[in-house]
């Protein structure tokens, strides 16, 4: 009994880890339904879980574009292997209000996002696993980086003139 | 003892820089008449520093540099030449000639350079003799690749439905200087994409990168049915589809018969229409030498040119091969 009450307690702990993780995790069905959506989902949409559970991502998230998303994700589903998505090539995914709403400079969280196979004990593939990272921090320093850089060219250009 | 390679296709001109060489400089002094000459004799270990002339019959010095450069060889280039416009001295620092030296060079200017650069006091590199990979061991690899990518090719077939001409795995243990002329063979003046993914398992690590050619996008987009104009953004994604699914099924592949599981990083850019060489110019100190398994990726009926090149560090490769043991058993 006491073993029972143990394994019991790890899977609550657990669940409690995924919980509070500070990355996004969402699992969908084949439907694209929501299975889990975690603490940071949570707060960073406003949405709990009970609001989305078992509702498609594409009528809670209307910006997600199905056909596309759905594009990505086949590779997922059909060959078990992860589909990537870098804030450099699409800043978001989900518009979450970025994290220091008073001391960062953007308004919203570049995310990264992996989607990778939640393989069943049959070996197939009937969930995926969203994972969403936040990427804000690396974001603002490349693109003041950035701006350095351009600074720098132009006032080197500035002083060619000049001679 | 340091070398040094002096080519000039005029002997008065040979003669010359030779005598201006520092006199307490204990160096061996070869010479070549032209650029084919002077590459032989780099390969032969004959030029730690190599004082090279422009115009040459045969193979100019233009020439000379890009050939050293893609090919990798070490050493040190001046520049001695008559011709001094501005435009050929950023020519030749741009293929990577350290100074460039007026025609007729002096033993002060000379040794002001020599010594600019450091190169009076410098050893020769010593030259390291690479263990060469076990034929077994090669064979072993590249046989495990062989079925990743057949099964690969099975699953981009059915999902995309393509015929993938699936291309022989080449495995080597190659340098830092080799891996920059595999992709220089690989560039072939065409302009390219890649990207770089870091992947990890039990005691194996290592880095994907998937090359695409640039004149690929156009299909690439049709056979993941994208509709509407490729722009750079949507070449960025493109690449970033097509990688991680090249990537992610070869590498599962892998796993399987090694019977473990890869975490990878998420994708990096390397560059967007830049030459191959200086994509990765940029980081070539940190290693030394790498497993690499290079695959060449065609689709029937497309104009898909891909390449996919797995590099594994020298570490790696024990855990690697205890994995595949029981393979290794039978030779």
């Amino acid at each position: 009994m006491s073993q029972h009450l143990d394994d019991l307690l790890e899977f609550h702990w657990m669940m409690d880890m995924l919980q509070t993780v500070d990355v996004g995790i969402v699992v969908l069905n084949r439907q694209f339904k929501i299975q889990v959506w975690n603490g940071f989902m949570e707060s960073h949409s406003g949405m709990l879980p009970s609001d989305v559970r078992d509702k498609s991502l594409f009528d809670l998230f209307p910006t997600i574009k199905e056909d596309w998303f759905k594009q990505k994700s086949k590779p997922v589903f059909e060959l078990k292997t992860r589909a990537f998505m870098t804030w450099e090539q699409r800043p978001y995914l989900f518009k979450f209000p970025n994290y220091r709403p008073i001391t960062g400079s953007e308004s919203f969280m570049y995310q990264n996002i992996t989607l990778s196979p939640l393989i069943s004990a049959t070996g197939n593939v009937e969930y995926i696993s969203m994972m969403i990272y936040d990427m804000t921090d690396v974001a603002v320093g490349k693109k003041q980086l950035e701006a350095i850089q351009v600074h720098m060219t132009e006032a080197q250009e500035r002083n060619q003139l000049a001679r | 003892m340091f070398s040094v390679l002096v080519c000039d296709d005029s002997l008065v001109a040979r003669k010359q820089v030779a005598k201006c060489l520092p006199q307490d400089w204990e160096v061996a002094v070869h010479f070549a008449k032209n650029g084919q000459e002077a590459l032989v004799a780099l390969k032969e270990g004959k030029g730690d520093l190599l004082l090279l002339d422009l115009n040459m019959p045969i193979l100019d010095g233009y020439g000379t540099l890009e050939a050293i450069k893609a090919e990798g060889l070490s050493t040190k280039v001046i520049v001695i030449s008559g011709d001094i416009q501005p435009e050929a001295y950023d020519r030749v620092t741009a293929l990577g000639a350290l100074d460039f030296i007026r025609k007729p060079v002096s033993p002060q200017t000379l040794a002001e350079v020599l010594d600019k650069f450091d190169i009076l006091h410098s050893e020769p590199e010593p030259v390291v003799e690479a263990a060469p990979l076990d034929p077994d061991i090669r064979d072993c690899y590249q046989e495990i690749t062989n079925i990743a990518m057949g099964q690969a090719g099975d699953h981009l077939a059915r999902i995309m439905n393509v015929f993938v001409r699936l291309p022989i795995p080449n495995v080597n243990l190659i340098e830092v200087s080799e891996l920059h002329m595999m992709l220089s063979d690989i560039e072939s003046h065409e302009q390219v994409t890649a990207v770089c993914q870091g992947f990890l398992g039990p005691g194996i690590s290592g880095e994907a990168i998937c090359i695409l050619s640039d004149s690929s996008f156009e299909d690439v987009a049709k056979i993941l049915n994208v509709e509407g104009e490729v722009d750079d953004q949507l070449q960025l994604e493109l690449l970033m589809d097509a990688a991680s699914i090249l990537i992610g099924t070869c590498l599962t592949g892998l796993a399987v018969q090694m019977d473990v599981n890869f975490s990878q990083g998420h994708p990096i850019v390397l560059g967007q229409h830049r030459a191959i060489t200086e994509i990765i110019s940029m980081n070539q100190i940190r290693w030394k030498r790498t497993l690499a398994i290079e695959l060449s990726y065609g689709l029937e009926g497309y104009n898909v040119q891909c390449d996919l090149i797995l590099l594994f560090t020298e570490e790696s490769m024990k855990m690697m091969n205890s994995k595949l043991a029981h393979l290794l058993e039978d030779f």
